[in-house]
């Protein structure tokens, strides 16, 4: 099992082994490239402590077989995730932003999809008003603006 | 740098809103500015309508809208129309099952809807076989039962709590308490009120020591809710609620009867259902059991019940439903009820003689408690003997209604009566020592009630008149209080009479 090397956008090298960093499509394809060089990999998007926790993701899902594509029977998608993953996703909002770009940069599909799934979850049921005070969203309308889209969106309240 | 929710890219928020519901989607538009060209993207709402509803009414011609560019359908509007269907559907289908009037009418209304309906009549028709408690075996529905009432406390005896405690006798307690703590007995009620109430044939069982449940399957069922061969039947499942969710196997309970030397035809009779008079009779023998208990140990005494009454009550039901037992049972609890029916329930007397009295036909007993209702009756027609504060009885000191302390057993009560001098027999007076009282025997004596609820006769030397509030009597002499008086008088810190008759200038 061959290890290569990362450098964070802050600098600091990485060395993981191949298998883990090659649930990044972006990654394999660099390695792919470049050939057995042994140059380290930059990642010029994803600072040290952001990537350490990518790294942590892939370890621990590196054996996992590949993601079937999202089973076309039952369309609507279940925001269900797996214990491990629920519990590291318990992060501040920034570094769940963060790990989000991230897999979305890298290319790990999966990882995005706990991700949006996480976010989804947090929004889920809630009123606009609590969904301002969930993500400290700041409330940009005019008067007149947000009486017209509470109209267009009368629809969806509780009745 | 990445700071908020707001500053995610479209492409992020897009996947975020796919695994969001159209209703979370609405509600994060009305947050900011930010999310209006998210969450009005044509594709999401293309990909709501497939996601959520199959089935489209031909008018909508879906088809060709979605072989169509994407920009050329209104799809948010076309959701949101199906979404207000999808509501009024489930509407009209609470107010059909709500009321049996005017279904015709509303099942018109739903056909009208035509396919734009289907969705929401397979969502409420189909039953979701993982979660449905109903569509479970019978057995897998008892254990449910079970271990339902047990995680929320409802059946059962908290740790650490005496098991005789009175409370734990009465459905009524078990169920109003916090923490609803039940003899095996109630616990068995409770668990076969709520089985019956989803279809299972649930009784209890009079298992000795300790009540069980039997749970019987339908005929031709077994408690898989397979059907077996026509001649068998299914074998019942026997539980124990007041221990939680276990099946108590056949083979342990037999076992410990054989242990207790019963014989196979009266085990099978033990392990049959109980019926409702057998159920109430063993209750009425918990009670008396656990009074009995409790007054051997009065410092464990715990109760907020009222001890007499549920006394009186356990010996009525006791005697009533153990009627065709031996009589040496009825001769047992007799003293017991009349004591408790002369001092407390005297207005009882055509109970007694409608209901008691007939028990004891044949038996000697029976003259005796005609005799005994007969006097009952009679005093109470005779006018009682008035007492005026005059013709030498000018010096009684107190008056009826007065609470004192006794000065030398130092117990609180009330005045309900008095003589100008000891008018109790002589062996009385002889056996209480009157005569070495200071002033002896002529000296005036009063009727009292104790707040142990006895009914004592007191010296006036002995009575110390005590000034309080009527929140400070204790709680057992107001309980009673009513019997003699009308009221307690603030002002004069003593009980109103209501013996007028008797004592009028009291």
């Amino acid at each position: 099992m061959s290890a290569i090397t990362l450098t964070s956008s802050d600098g600091i090298e990485m060395s993981v082994d191949r298998t883990t960093a090659e649930r990044s499509v972006l990654i394999k394809n660099m390695l792919d490239d470049l050939g057995d060089s042994g140059d380290a990999v930059p990642l010029p998007n994803v600072n040290e402590a952001v990537l350490k926790k990518v790294i942590e993701w892939c370890e621990h899902h590196k054996n996992d077989a590949p993601s079937a594509s999202d089973d076309d029977d039952n369309r609507r998608k279940t925001t269900d995730i797996d214990e491990w993953d629920q519990k590291f996703m318990q992060v501040d909002q920034e570094m769940l932003f963060e790990i989000i770009l991230a897999a979305n940069y890298l290319d790990i599909k999966a990882l995005l999809d706990v991700g949006c799934k996480t976010v989804a979850n947090m929004i889920k049921g809630k009123s606009p008003e609590e969904i301002r005070k969930t993500f400290n969203i700041q409330n940009d309308f005019t008067p007149e603006e947000e009486d017209q889209i509470r109209r267009e969106n009368e629809w969806a309240e509780d009745r | 740098m990445v700071r908020s929710l707001i500053h995610l890219p479209d492409e992020i928020l897009n996947s975020v809103l796919c695994y969001s519901s159209p209703r979370s989607c609405a509600a994060l538009e009305q947050t900011n500015t930010r999310f209006r060209p998210v969450t009005n993207e044509p594709l999401l709402w293309r990909e709501y309508c497939q996601s959520h509803y199959k089935f489209w009414d031909n008018r909508h011609e879906i088809r060709q809208k979605l072989s169509r560019p994407v920009q050329s359908t209104d799809w948010k509007a076309l959701f949101v129309s199906r979404y207000l269907v999808d509501c009024s559907v489930t509407r009209i289908l609470g107010c059909i099952l709500d009321s049996q009037t005017g279904r015709i009418e509303k099942f018109r209304s739903v056909v009208d809807l035509g396919y734009d309906a289907k969705d929401t009549l397979l969502r409420h028709g189909c039953v979701n076989s993982g979660d449905d408690v109903l569509a479970r075996s019978p057995r897998a529905k008892a254990l449910a039962i079970a271990s339902w009432l047990e995680v929320n406390g409802l059946t059962g005896i908290d740790p650490g709590r005496e098991y005789h405690t009175l409370d734990h006798n009465f459905l009524g307690m078990a169920l109003q308490t916090t923490g609803h703590n039940s003899l095996p007995l109630v616990s068995a009620a409770i668990f076969c009120f709520v089985a019956r109430g989803i279809g299972l044939n649930a009784q209890p069982c009079g298992f000795p020591f300790h009540v069980h449940v039997i749970v019987t399957p339908q005929p031709g069922l077994d408690m898989e809710g397979n059907t077996v061969a026509e001649d068998r039947k299914g074998e019942p499942l026997y539980l124990d609620p007041f221990r939680g969710a276990r099946e108590t196997p056949v083979s342990a309970l037999r076992s410990q009867l054989a242990f207790l030397g019963m014989s196979t035809q009266d085990q099978i009779t033990t392990l049959g259902e109980s019926d409702t008079s057998a159920v109430v009779l063993r209750c009425g023998k918990n009670i008396l059991n656990s009074i009995r208990l409790e007054s051997q140990h009065p410092e464990a005494l715990n109760t907020s019940m009222d001890v007499v009454s549920a006394k009186y009550a356990a010996i009525w039901s006791v005697m009533l439903l153990s009627s065709d037992s031996r009589p040496t049972d009825l001769r047992h609890h007799l003293p017991r009820l009349m004591e408790l029916f002369v001092a407390d329930f005297p207005s009882d007397l055509f109970l007694i003689e409608k209901y008691i009295v007939p028990l004891f036909q044949g038996l000697y007993e029976h003259e005796h408690i005609l005799e005994r209702l007969h006097v009952m009756k009679t005093v109470d027609e005779i006018p009682k003997r008035v007492r005026r504060r005059s013709e030498g009885n000018t010096s009684i000191r107190y008056a009826v209604g007065q609470v004192f302390r006794h000065r030398r057993y130092n117990y609180t009560a009330v005045i309900t009566g008095w003589d100008s001098e000891c008018g109790a027999g002589e062996p009385w007076m002889m056996r209480m020592g009157i005569d070495r009282l200071e002033a002896g025997r002529h000296q005036s004596f009063y009727h009292v009630l104790v707040e142990d609820r006895s009914v004592r006769y007191v010296a006036e030397e002995n009575v110390e008149l005590i000034l309080l509030n009527f929140t400070e009597l204790p709680g057992s002499l107001t309980a009673i209080a009513g019997k003699h008086f009308k009221r307690w008088d603030e002002k004069n810190l003593m009980f109103v009479s209501n013996m007028k008759d008797e004592y009028p200038n009291d």
